[in-house]
């Protein structure tokens, strides 16, 4: 008898991989519907919803259209014998007309309820949509004041420690301190630690003297509640800086 | 020994599946037994027009011997007795109706073969579906081997072809997922069978880079090569490829080869190149970075084998039981069922090439070991030889089932064959099975 097949061959194994392939398909999908379920409930979703295709932005004006044509319009009058013998018809049956008439109103009426009832509907399914969306944007919108609020005081905390920080970055000089001494790390090596002391009890006073002139409030810097020209940030307080980063309101950058 | 092959349409520019089968095997029997082929006119396998001529004549050294087929087919009328079939409660006789509109008829073909059954040692008929296999192996069932081409549709489960899948001497399977479902559908497991299928005729050498210079395409591609229809799962294809490559960055192309019954998408990943040589053909499986094949229905597709045979791996559609089957057996092939699994698969094939390459060596060596011709050949020759030890010995073989009676034919019972078929056990066989 001829050869038979063999089931496994190489050292790849396609079972395997399909396996592999299907469970990170999984995964991806967190639950495993099959591609007709999801498409089934994709269905369901739209249909509890409003079918935009389904909506026409035209009823109102369709319907009157509709309801002009429905108005029964003056029958035409002929004249001579064939006038009179209709007159004499249309008299004799107009109980029979009035009837159908009055019955005709009333399909009418049902008619018109039924568009409405269609119309409530459609404006209740459409308004609860629409709350849903405004519930949801509203969420969204305190998500985003929520996180702009704690950017811009992470912001303005991050913008201190950066400006109390001479010397963080090596070789590059404050802002605000051209033509100042050089900050404490690059101070020259055979300078001595008293003389360091002296020169910053110095500029110390000059400061307090420069600030009394500029008509100060006379307030100890302790007293402030936080740093000249910034506004005390709460979250500040949470972003606190590590002990080297704490500023030195004696750099004469202040 | 001498063989008559039996199909319903011959040619060298006949491409249908099951025609070119029967011309591979025809011309690769012939260098071991006498092969003579037993055909229609026709060349159209929709109308069955007798377009090509009555008589004899040698086709690449085998004698085709040609018969007119007495009515075309009335397209109306088979799609109505269709739907009556394959979807409502129906009787035998409406089988037999459909058959005869389905066509080809030819009854000459079948009184050749009444006449002359003698001068021939046994008959290969191919394509269970068609009319001449049904009345020609109800003619001379004792001499006949049934190569059923049956995929999983509708005509597997009308109630006509049971007897004739009893009846005849031997079945050649082209899978085991097709022995599957003839056995469950008409209980035949008793009559001798073989999963044999198909070699290629692949050429030697492959220019790929010819194929991409000459119709400048650059981009690494996957290619389909087939007829582009919805049947073929084509339609599919489109949606999920278009999918793939809005959702998966990168440069990956589809190349389209074979004639279109369907719009190709406009698309610039996507290349329609019509009806090819062969030999682009097999240039452009050798430039690809795999074959794609998105048939629902095959009983055995051979442009997969052709690719296993050029080491090119193949990503197939996994609801085809068929297909699902050969790469799994063969290692040599990924398989997808919905639109994840295809981006996943595909991803994986364009991305890793070592594992492309060890799908594609898989792929080779497994049609190397069941689908090289000498392998077909010998599977057919021990089957032919089995039968003539058989008949030799003076077994006694069960014959034909008769038909039913005028009046039981006409019994409304038989269910709509979608529903046999719907109810048929399903998925690939990967369990080796050993038939001795």
């Amino acid at each position: 008898m001829p050869s038979e097949f063999t089931v496994r061959s190489g050292s790849v194994d396609v079972e395997q991989i399909m396996g592999r392939i299907r469970a990170r398909v999984r995964e991806k999908r967190g639950v495993d519907y099959t591609e007709d379920e999801i498409r089934e409930l994709a269905d369901v979703k739209i249909e509890a919803f409003l079918d935009p295709t389904r909506v026409r932005s035209d009823l109102l004006e369709h319907y009157l259209k509709h309801h002009k044509a429905a108005e029964p319009g003056a029958a035409p009058s002929r004249g001579g014998l064939t006038g009179k013998l209709v007159a004499g018809v249309r008299l004799l049956l107009s109980p029979l007309l009035k009837l159908v008439g009055k019955l005709s109103s009333i399909r009418h009426a049902l008619r018109e309820l039924r568009l409405n009832f269609v119309l409530i509907h459609n404006l209740v399914v459409e308004i609860t949509r629409l709350a849903i969306e405004v519930r949801n944007l509203k969420m969204r919108v305190e998500s985003l004041s929520s996180r702009l609020d704690f950017n811009e005081r992470r912001a303005r905390a991050l913008e201190n420690v950066v400006q109390y920080r001479p010397g963080a970055v090596p070789g590059a000089v404050p802002a605000r301190a051209t033509g100042a001494p050089a900050p404490e790390s690059r101070r020259e090596p055979d300078q001595t630690e008293g003389q360091a002391k002296g020169e910053a009890q110095r500029r110390r006073r000059r400061r307090r003297r420069g600030r009394g002139d500029a008509g100060g409030t006379g307030r100890l810097p302790s007293e402030s509640g936080g740093q000249d020209g910034v506004e005390s940030a709460p979250g500040a307080a949470q972003q606190a800086p590590t002990p080297a980063a704490v500023p030195d309101r004696d750099t004469p950058d202040q | 020994m001498k063989i008559a092959i039996v199909v319903q349409r011959y040619g060298l520019d006949i491409n249908g599946g099951a025609e070119l089968h029967a011309r591979y095997v025809a011309e690769h029997l012939s260098r071991h037994v006498e092969v003579e082929v037993l055909a229609t006119c026709a060349r159209n396998y929709i109308t069955w027009a007798n377009e090509l001529p009555e008589g004899v004549e040698e086709l690449n050294g085998v004698r085709v011997r040609r018969f007119p087929v007495s009515r075309q087919r009335a397209v109306k009328q088979f799609a109505r007795r269709s739907v009556r079939v394959l979807e409502q409660t129906h009787s035998l006789a409406d089988e037999l109706a459909w058959l005869d509109s389905e066509g080809p008829t030819s009854p000459a073909l079948i009184r050749h073969i009444s006449q002359n059954h003698d001068r021939y040692d046994y008959f290969i008929f191919f394509s269970f579906r068609y009319y001449h296999s049904y009345h020609g192996i109800r003619t001379a069932a004792s001499q006949s081997l049934l190569v059923p081409t049956a995929e999983r549709e509708g005509a597997v489960g009308l109630s006509l072809f049971g007897p004739v899948f009893r009846a005849a001497r031997a079945l050649m399977y082209n899978s085991f997922e097709e022995r599957a479902m003839i056995q469950a559908v008409s209980g035949n497991a008793e009559v001798p069978h073989v999963v044999v299928g198909i070699g290629s005729e692949v050429p030697e050498t492959t220019r790929p880079g010819r194929f991409r210079q000459h119709y400048g395409i650059e981009s690494p591609f996957v290619v389909y090569v087939g007829r582009i229809d919805e049947n073929k799962g084509c339609k599919e294809l489109f949606a999920y490829f278009q999918r793939y490559a809005s959702a998966v960055s990168g440069n990956l192309m589809l190349v389209l080869i074979g004639h279109s019954i369907l719009p190709i998408p406009d698309h610039p990943r996507i290349r329609h190149l019509g009806f090819v040589s062969d030999q682009d053909k097999f240039d452009a499986i050798a430039a690809s970075e795999a074959l794609i094949m998105p048939s629902y229905f095959e009983s055995l597709s051979m442009v997969a084998l052709e690719a296993w045979a050029m080491g090119k791996p193949v990503l197939a559609n996994g609801r085809c039981d068929v297909l699902r089957g050969q790469c799994i057996r063969s290692n040599g092939g990924l398989y997808y069922e919905n639109y994840r699994e295809f981006r996943e698969t595909l991803r994986l094939i364009e991305s890793s090439r070592p594992l492309a390459r060890a799908l594609g060596d898989n792929g080779r060596a497994y049609y190397l070991r069941h689908y090289d011709w000498p392998v077909v050949e010998r599977k057919y020759m021990d089957m032919l030889h089995q039968l003539q030890r058989a008949d030799r010995a003076g077994c006694t073989v069960p014959g034909v089932e008769p038909l039913p009676g005028w009046r039981e034919r006409r019994r409304v019972d038989c269910r709509p064959a979608n529903d046999v078929v719907r109810d048929l056990p399903s998925g690939a066989s990967v369990r080796t099975e050993r038939r001795s």
